[in-house]
């Protein structure tokens, strides 16, 4: 039972990181870079979460009505500031250095609005856990797994049953071919850039009712999504889901039967082995992986 | 006589340092089939993505029922209704054949057409209704090329660019092919051709220009093309009579 115990409550941290690695595998598709800021941005928008809680008393799952569009509506805006002409460059490092130099950037605006100090949210139903068969999930860890879910589904269903969704998935294949057919691909950029970054958001407000964070979090947060890419495998948001559960639960199996300290270990270690091993990831597409 | 349909003037186009047309001019007359050929790097293709819009043209003009249409996104080229056909296709590969028909209808006007077009890309590649649930990837050459043309038909253009369509594939399929093409352009399209395969396209077009190093060297019929020693000498060979 105890082991059944261990791997949902992993299943349930790694959702953070499966919405997390969703964005990264969207913005992925169609920029062609890891987009390193993404830790940091999901950190920004727990702060704003945060900020929404305690001095607006808002209830953290309210927040998702405005912060997520709030960050659809920044990640346009950073698009069309930033990436709109880095993204047309063959050269992909510049879009890259850029995504580098915002994590800075945002780090160190959080650290002079917010302050360095560690923040939480305390949540009056935060105790609340589902309990039977001997088993005992946190209700709120199983609201975040479920809006991962749900994120994964919306998300799945734009890209496969609307118009602009067909386009994204296009231009993750094709940029000059999706031109040619009269689509407007820096829009269709935009747009998937818009949605990584919305899904940044649900990711913050997720962080915000689970965690204690700062602003330092953020970084070593993209790279566990980063890590999760690699499993799931490229070009596949339900893959970039399952990796996000399965490095979860990894990461809670090490803590438990071996050790706290070894976590980021075996997390990378199994980075490198898929990568040396299995480079399209669990659930990629081959041709993904060789085209890039 | 009126304007022709879709007219260069004095087109440039350089990468970077290196020119790669240089004062090119040609007129496609409505209702045509009009063949650009040439060897490898005459600037066939870099010709067809300047009159695409995909490429910024240097200088000179490209006029579009007499409008200018040099400096216009490619968008634009595709709603007032030139489409391009990509040279090696360039099909969205992990869609299926329905959806890349419906990019090719991607915008507001064709998306008004889009069942006339799909049946018209279903009259003239049959096939393609057969496979319109499979994935792109998965057809042959000859149904890919199919494919891209559909894609293109799909646009409701009046012109429509090809960029090597026999490019891989066996003669029996090339020549299917062009049948095609001359079944496209009998129904009241136009078509701009750029192919390799020489003796082929001066056969089925209404006119031709010989491309070679960036300049158009000379143009006419496809009959006075295939006449032509130099023409022959240099392009079509003693191999070419064979394939028709």
């Amino acid at each position: 039972m105890t082991f059944i115990q261990v791997v949902i409550n992993g299943l349930l941290l790694g959702s953070m990181y499966g919405i997390a690695a969703a964005g990264l595998s969207l913005i992925f598709g169609t920029m062609r870079i890891i987009f390193l800021a993404q830790g940091t941005v999901i950190v920004f928008f727990a702060f704003v979460t945060y900020w929404l809680f305690v001095k607006a008393h808002i209830d953290p799952y309210i927040c998702l009505l405005i912060v997520v569009p709030f960050a659809f509506l920044v990640g346009l805006g950073l698009f069309y500031a930033l990436f709109r002409k880095a993204a047309a460059l063959e050269d992909k490092n510049v879009s890259l250095l850029l995504a580098v130099g915002l994590m800075y950037l945002i780090e160190n605006s959080i650290l002079k609005v917010w302050s360095a100090s560690p923040r939480g949210l305390d949540i009056s139903y935060s105790g609340i856990s589902l309990v039977g068969g001997g088993l005992r999930v946190s209700v709120l860890r199983l609201i975040l797994l479920v809006l991962a879910l749900v994120s994964a589904f919306v998300v799945y269903m734009f890209l496969k049953k609307t118009r602009l969704g067909t386009a994204v998935r296009a231009a993750s294949e094709d940029m000059e071919a999706t031109t040619l057919q009269g689509i407007n691909s820096v829009w269709v950029c935009a747009i998937s850039f818009a949605i990584g970054i919305g899904l940044a958001g649900v990711a913050g407000v997720g962080m915000a009712t689970v965690y204690s964070f700062d602003y330092q979090f953020g970084f070593s947060f993209a790279i566990k999504a980063l890590v999760a890419l690699a499993l799931g495998g490229l070009g596949n948001v339900f893959g970039a889901l399952a990796g996000g559960l399965i490095l979860g639960i990894i990461e809670n199996l090490t803590a438990f039967y071996v050790s706290i300290s070894w976590i980021e270990a075996v997390s990378y270690g199994v980075f490198i082995l898929v990568l040396i091993f299995l480079p399209q990831g669990l659930f990629g597409r081959r041709g993904v992986v060789k085209k890039v | 006589m009126a304007n022709p349909l879709l007219e260069v003037k004095d087109l440039s186009v350089s990468y970077g340092d290196v020119r790669a047309l240089t004062g090119v001019s040609l007129e496609v007359e409505e209702g045509t089939i009009v063949a650009l050929v040439g060897s490898n790097g005459a600037g066939k293709s870099t010709l067809l993505k300047a009159i695409a819009g995909l490429k910024q043209a240097g200088s000179g003009q490209v006029l579009f029922e007499g409008e200018d249409i040099t400096a216009v996104s490619t968008k634009h080229h595709v709603d007032r209704g030139i489409v391009l056909v990509p040279e090696g296709r360039r099909l969205f590969q992990t869609l299926t054949v329905l959806e890349n028909l419906r990019l090719g209808a991607y915008l507001p006007k064709a998306r008004t057409t889009f069942e006339e077009s799909l049946e018209r890309v279903f009259g003239l590649f049959p096939v393609l209704k057969e496979r319109a649930n499979g994935k792109a990837g998965l057809l042959s050459g000859g149904e890919q090329q199919m494919l891209a043309i559909g894609r293109a038909v799909m646009a409701h253009p009046k012109v429509v660019m090809i960029d090597e369509a026999s490019l891989g594939l066996s003669p029996i399929l090339t020549r299917r092919i062009f049948e095609l093409i001359v079944a496209l352009n009998q129904q009241g399209t136009t078509v701009l051709l750029v192919e390799q395969n020489i003796h082929m396209a001066l056969n089925v077009c209404h006119k031709a220009y010989v491309m070679k190093t960036g300049h158009i060297m000379m143009s006419g019929t496809g009959e006075e093309l295939l006449a032509n020693p130099d023409v022959r000498k240099a392009y079509v060979g003693e191999r070419g009579s064979k394939l028709v």
